[in-house]
């Protein structure tokens, strides 16, 4: 298992368009992809619990990879939040 | 007969198709055979997304991205492993599809509902949408389809919803009749934007019809016969031909100049509202753009419009225009308008308060972002820059301030502009009307926003039924204050304009020519039947009613005096 603490940029936070891209981002891998955030666990490859997570800018996360292709889901998944998420 | 809102023009007459909202109830049951539910419910999600990424696609070309990303939203919310997920779920074990599709969705919406931030709460009511659609799927409900309807079909129903009106084919309905909406509705500007004849607002209409009754709608009075008696029909039947009649002399005034029974020229522009809108005003012979709205790039958005989608938006409305006059009205927004990226605070009095030229002044930032893109598309077109709301002559100063400013980056910049890009007032207040003068030393034109400057020097809200009575740009205080307006644009040798739907009134064209307006600016649709009555007057006989009439008292008197004069 690893993880990662990021700091949300995008102005508008967690809303549908970047937690639609995030969640189809962390389905492509075979890992189960959490973000952990005010004390519960986000499943990511899910739309919809990312966006009842109610993560604003500013929120601080904790993004926890486990499986196979860990390492890889990691920096990858975090290097697009930290951009961002296209926003 | 039943009455209604009169709200685009024309006689129509046809079979009756109603759109009902479906009744979606259903038997919750146990199933044992849930290979086959689960199959049945995988089925009902593939045609939900395929239709709705279709419809996507559709409303994208047609009306905008954003409102396709809200559609783009529920194909992934369905698709999501808490929803679709949870829903084959509950179905393994043994719930009917109905029941999984309800229950699951019921729970986000609830959660949903419930959040602090307003634009998640919005989430609660797309996944209604998705629960409502799937669940038609699921029943076997099919909406109608709308775009297939025969020729001469009469649509009824409580509401045109944006996603029905991407539908209509103009060719096929004769008419359109709905229980809800008045003249500024969706539904009104659509039907006029397609030249078919609608009556909204009558009450109860949905039910007291059947499919396949034939109706008569007076688009122009606002009346509906259903069902009507050969008499009546004969005489509509008529009525039609002659609105047809009318319709095709207008047509002889295409391509020529706005000239009065004197042959002095005046100008009929047109008020657009995104740069699609400036083709229609040159397939209508406007000979210019005197109100282009600017919130459209900010409404039908997700973001701050950036300067180069602001300038692409202005440069495609001023090319299309071919070098006329397109005169683009800055943001004229405030806290009555709930843009979720814009920090508008709730006010007790929006219409009162922190907005149009007085928000921007404040965000000189933003301001700065659609000035520097409107002088850009001046280098390709006769763009002008219009302040709304003006109230002090501060304003005006400030916004030529930072339009100098502009002049001088872009210049530094190397990008190209119009050097001589003028700045006008939009005259809609009643502080407007009483320094006028004062204005117009600082304003390169006026345009007279009549709807507002009526609202505002009767102090009327026009959405409140017990004082609408009050809203009339007839009425001698606003009389006045246009006269009082154009004469100080006359005195300081500026153009004045009118960009409110006043222009384009039969009854108030008489009184501007006396006044001395120079530039009617009206919907497009309107630009040949403004033509043809200006053509119809002389200077001494438009002299001689102005006169009567702005030594009348009231109103009523003028009204009258005014239908008495008018010439068909």
């Amino acid at each position: 298992m690893v993880s990662k603490n990021i700091t949300i940029k995008n102005e508008q936070g967690m809303h549908m368009r970047p937690a639609s891209l995030l969640a189809q981002m962390a389905a492509s891998f075979e890992s189960s992809v959490k973000i952990m955030f005010n004390g519960n666990a986000y499943d990511c490859k899910s739309v919809m619990f990312l966006m009842t997570a109610c993560i604003k800018c500013g929120s601080e996360i904790e993004l926890v990879c486990d499986g196979p292709d860990e390492e890889k889901a990691l920096a990858e998944i975090s290097a697009f939040i930290e951009s961002g998420m296209g926003d | 007969m039943y009455k209604g809102i009169a709200a685009s023009r024309g006689i129509g007459i046809g079979s009756i198709c109603r759109l009902v909202e479906h009744d979606l109830s259903f038997e919750a049951k146990m199933v044992s055979d849930t290979a086959a539910e689960k199959d049945r419910f995988r089925k009902a999600i593939d045609s939900f997304v395929e239709e709705t990424n279709a419809m996507a696609d559709e409303i994208r070309k047609n009306i905008g991205p954003k409102e396709a990303e809200i559609l783009l939203g529920h194909a992934v919310m369905i698709s999501d492993p808490a929803m679709s997920g949870e829903m084959f779920k509950m179905i393994e074990a043994g719930q009917c599809a109905e029941t999984a599709l309800t229950a699951v969705c019921d729970m986000f919406i609830g959660m949903f509902s419930q959040m602090e931030d307003e634009m998640m709460r919005q989430r609660a009511s797309d996944i209604s949408d998705v629960k409502v659609s799937v669940l038609k799927k699921l029943l076997g409900v099919e909406d109608i389809d709308i775009s297939k309807v025969a020729p001469g079909t009469v649509l009824v129903c409580k509401d045109l919803t944006p996603s029905m009106t991407s539908q209509i084919v103009k060719e096929n309905v004769a008419g359109i009749i709905t229980e809800v909406g008045g003249k500024t509705s969706h539904s009104a500007i659509l039907a006029r934007a397609l030249e078919i004849p609608a009556v909204l607002s009558v009450p109860g209409i949905v039910d007291a019809v059947k499919d396949k009754d034939t109706a008569i709608i007076d688009g122009t009075e606002g009346d509906v016969y259903i069902n009507p008696d050969g008499d009546i029909l004969s005489k509509y039947i008529i009525k039609r031909e002659e609105f047809i009649k009318k319709q095709a002399e207008l047509k002889t005034f295409f391509g020529k100049e706005t000239l009065t029974a004197d042959g002095d020229k005046l100008e009929i522009y047109c008020n657009i509202g995104t740069p699609k809108d400036a083709k229609k005003a040159m397939e209508c012979d406007g000979e210019g753009v005197g109100l282009f709205r600017s919130e459209f790039l900010f409404m039908d958005n997700t973001h701050l419009p950036t300067e180069d989608e602001q300038f692409e938006a202005y440069k495609e409305a001023v090319r299309t225009m071919e070098g006329k006059t397109v005169i683009i009205r800055t943001l004229d927004i405030g806290g009555d308008k709930d843009i979720p990226y814009m920090d508008f605070e709730k006010e007790e009095n929006p219409f009162l308060g922190f907005r149009a030229v007085r928000y921007c002044i404040a965000n000189p930032d933003m301001y700065k972002t659609q000035l520097r893109a409107i002088v850009r598309a001046s280098a390709f077109g006769g763009a002008k820059i219009m302040v709304p709301l003006v109230t002090t002559v501060d304003e005006v100063r400030t916004v030529k301030k930072l339009v100098s400013e502009i002049k001088e980056e872009l210049r530094a910049e190397g990008i190209a502009f119009d050097e001589g890009i003028e700045v006008g007032c939009m005259m809609e207040t009643a502080a407007s009307a009483a320094i006028a003068d004062l204005l117009a030393k600082e304003a390169d034109f006026f345009s007279i926003g009549t709807n507002d400057l009526t609202g505002y020097t009767m102090a009327v809200d026009r959405g409140n039924a017990k004082v609408a009575y009050l809203y009339s740009a007839f009425q001698p205080a606003v009389l006045r204050s246009i006269r009082q307006i154009i004469a100080a644009g006359k005195a300081a040798g500026i153009p004045v304009g009118m960009c409110g739907e006043a222009a384009a009134d039969p009854l108030m064209i008489p009184l501007l020519m006396s006044f001395g307006l120079d530039e009617y600016s009206v919907n497009p649709v309107l630009v040949l039947t403004a033509r043809c009555i200006i053509s119809k007057w002389s200077k001494a006989e438009a002299d001689a009613i102005a006169d009567k009439v702005m030594a009348m008292d009231t109103e009523a008197e003028i009204v009258a005096a005014l239908k008495a004069a008018a010439k068909e």
